[in-house]
């Protein structure tokens, strides 16, 4: 009983921000009063209408979907090389993948201000390229936590000289077997990359801001009004998170099934 | 068994492998770690040249060092509130059917991850000035107000994906109490209190401090969501270091590299500290 409790009380705290942004993004007035004194879609379209939250959602898809080509790109051949071929270099990148962990999101901002202002002939602050590159080293962790997870539990030097045996390449045999079996932990990456780049606030508000506004910095924007258009923005930030998390859920579902 | 497979190819499956593996080596060289080494770099650069100025301003400043003793304060508050919540919580979602915990937990996932303006402003909803719960407890007698935007207020948001994150890493650790072990602690007569003190919590110890060292760095490099809820107010480091960053006026330009650095180095006492604790326990 006591457990039933608990559970409730934790479920409710966890949704209760969820509901309370929602609600006050269809509240014609929610001030003086324990609930909305009625129900309205004009904050909805007022936004919807607005210009700066068309431009805002391009950018964040651009660089959303960006950083995680590029990550996807880099990471993935990165961790399986190194699983398969280089295992000294593998337990570096252990220690590598993690250390954005330890290290502040706004102290690397501060070395990535210094580094590529123009201090040393490059410039990439204020374009979106710094969010596109930058990113990476932040998210490296999905992908090889996970992916490391599923390529523990394989015998893939036997599954490379079983295929050499048998006249494959090694490359046919990572493209066709092993990178199959490493699919849950790679959709994991995938997911938690995006979710990632849509959510980070500090590169986007120290390092690009105005320059190229994303939806974070648009509630940055947003959040001196009256607050009903912030609640609309930050219900929209919550359907994508929980597009992507449900995408997730799909896979993960379908592989506990397969399993 | 991975070196005498490279071997076995001569050589030229290491080396397509590096191949491989340059592209993200250079990336985390040009954006993880060259940061990292010139921020420490420029951290002992004054206008006169190398020296340890900076540090000395800021031990002198009695504004940075509150804002140090500030953030320590926040962090271990919140990093013992999240630990001292998620615990009991982990226990109960071990005991629940499957379904409900792992509901709760991918909530957790996504909860752990709300920060920045999402979270601070849903509890600016919920118990700013006007807020739903502010008014739920004026009218019913118990407060005269709240105040969201102060410590107390950071405290209350931190705390959110702080357990929740707590809940995370501790629900792993979780598995090390079997039922077994609960039914022999019964069977000798050990009451459910006795059990914990003398049997599971000692057995957790390690997975609680690795918990609580992770939370408290999570807290002391949190910005964005103490930026949205008070802004420049709040006098915590990461604050301090983004005014110094975006700041009209940049007077000092190296302050900021100091003080991350400082902010580094006051991370990787815990965390090395942490590593040589649970390696003695590991060996002894």
């Amino acid at each position: 009983m006591l457990d039933w409790v608990v559970v409730t009380f934790v479920a409710l705290v966890q949704i209760l921000p969820v509901i309370a942004v929602a609600l006050n993004a269809v509240a014609t007035d929610w001030a003086g009063s324990i609930l909305p004194t009625g129900y309205t879609w004009r904050w909805v379209e007022q936004l919807l209408h607005d210009p700066r939250f068309t431009v805002a959602i391009w950018h964040s898809l651009v660089v959303s979907f960006g950083a995680l080509v590029i990550a996807t790109c880099v990471s993935v051949p990165a961790v399986l090389a190194a699983h398969c071929y280089l295992p000294r270099l593998d337990r570096w990148l252990a220690a590598l993948v993690i250390l954005p962990y330890a290290v502040p999101g706004i102290v690397l901002a501060v070395g990535l201000l210094r580094l590529y202002a123009g201090n040393y002939g490059v410039v990439l602050t204020g374009t979106p390229w710094i969010l596109l590159l930058g990113y990476v080293p932040l998210g490296v962790a999905f992908f090889y936590v996970p992916m490391k997870n599923n390529l523990r539990a394989l015998p893939v030097s036997e599954f490379l000289e079983a295929g050499r045996i048998l006249g494959a390449s090694d490359f046919a045999v990572l493209r066709r077997v092993v990178l199959p079996c490493v699919m849950p932990g790679f959709v994991v990456g995938i997911v938690m990359n995006f979710s990632l780049a849509v959510s980070e606030f500090v590169y986007a508000n120290l390092l690009v801001g105005g320059s190229y506004p994303t939806l974070q910095i648009l509630m940055n924007v947003l959040s001196s009004g009256s607050g009903h258009l912030l609640s609309v923005l930050i219900t929209a930030y919550f359907l994508i998170v929980a597009i992507a998390t449900s995408v997730l859920l799909t896979v993960s579902g379908r592989q506990d099934r397969a399993a | 068994m991975a070196r005498r497979l490279a071997a076995s190819e001569g050589g030229r499956g290491s080396r397509l492998a590096i191949l491989a593996a340059a592209p993200l080596l250079l990336m985390l060289l040009l954006f993880e770690i060259l940061p990292l080494i010139v921020v420490g770099l420029d951290g002992l650069h004054t206008d006169s040249g190398w020296s340890l100025g900076n540090y000395a301003a800021i031990l002198a400043s009695p504004f940075q060092r509150n804002a140090f003793l500030l953030s320590v304060e926040l962090s271990l508050a919140t990093a013992v509130l999240g630990v001292v919540i998620a615990l009991p919580v982990a226990v109960v979602l071990r005991r629940v059917p499957k379904g409900v915990s792992r509901a709760l937990l991918v909530y957790a996932t996504i909860g752990a991850n709300f920060t920045g303006f999402p979270i601070a402003f849903a509890f600016i909803i919920m118990f700013g000035l006007a807020g739903f719960f502010t008014l739920l407890l004026v009218h019913a007698g118990w407060i005269h107000g709240l105040n969201i935007y102060s410590l107390s207020g950071l405290v209350a948001v931190y705390v959110y994906f702080q357990f929740q994150l707590g809940l995370l890493l501790l629900m792993p650790a979780l598995e090390a109490i079997t039922p077994d072990l609960r039914d022999a602690a019964r069977v000798m007569g050990a009451s459910d209190r006795v059990f914990w003190l003398r049997i599971g919590l000692p057995i957790l110890a390690p997975a609680l401090i690795s918990a609580f060292v992770f939370l408290f760095a999570n807290a002391m490099g949190t910005y964005a969501t103490a930026y949205a809820l008070v802004g420049g107010n709040a006098n915590i480091v990461t604050i301090r270091i983004g005014e110094l960053l975006a700041g009209d006026v940049f007077s000092d330009p190296h302050l900021a590299d100091a003080l991350a650095s400082l902010l580094v180095i006051g991370l990787a006492i815990p965390i090395v500290l942490e590593q040589i604790l649970l390696h003695r326990r590991r060996d002894g």
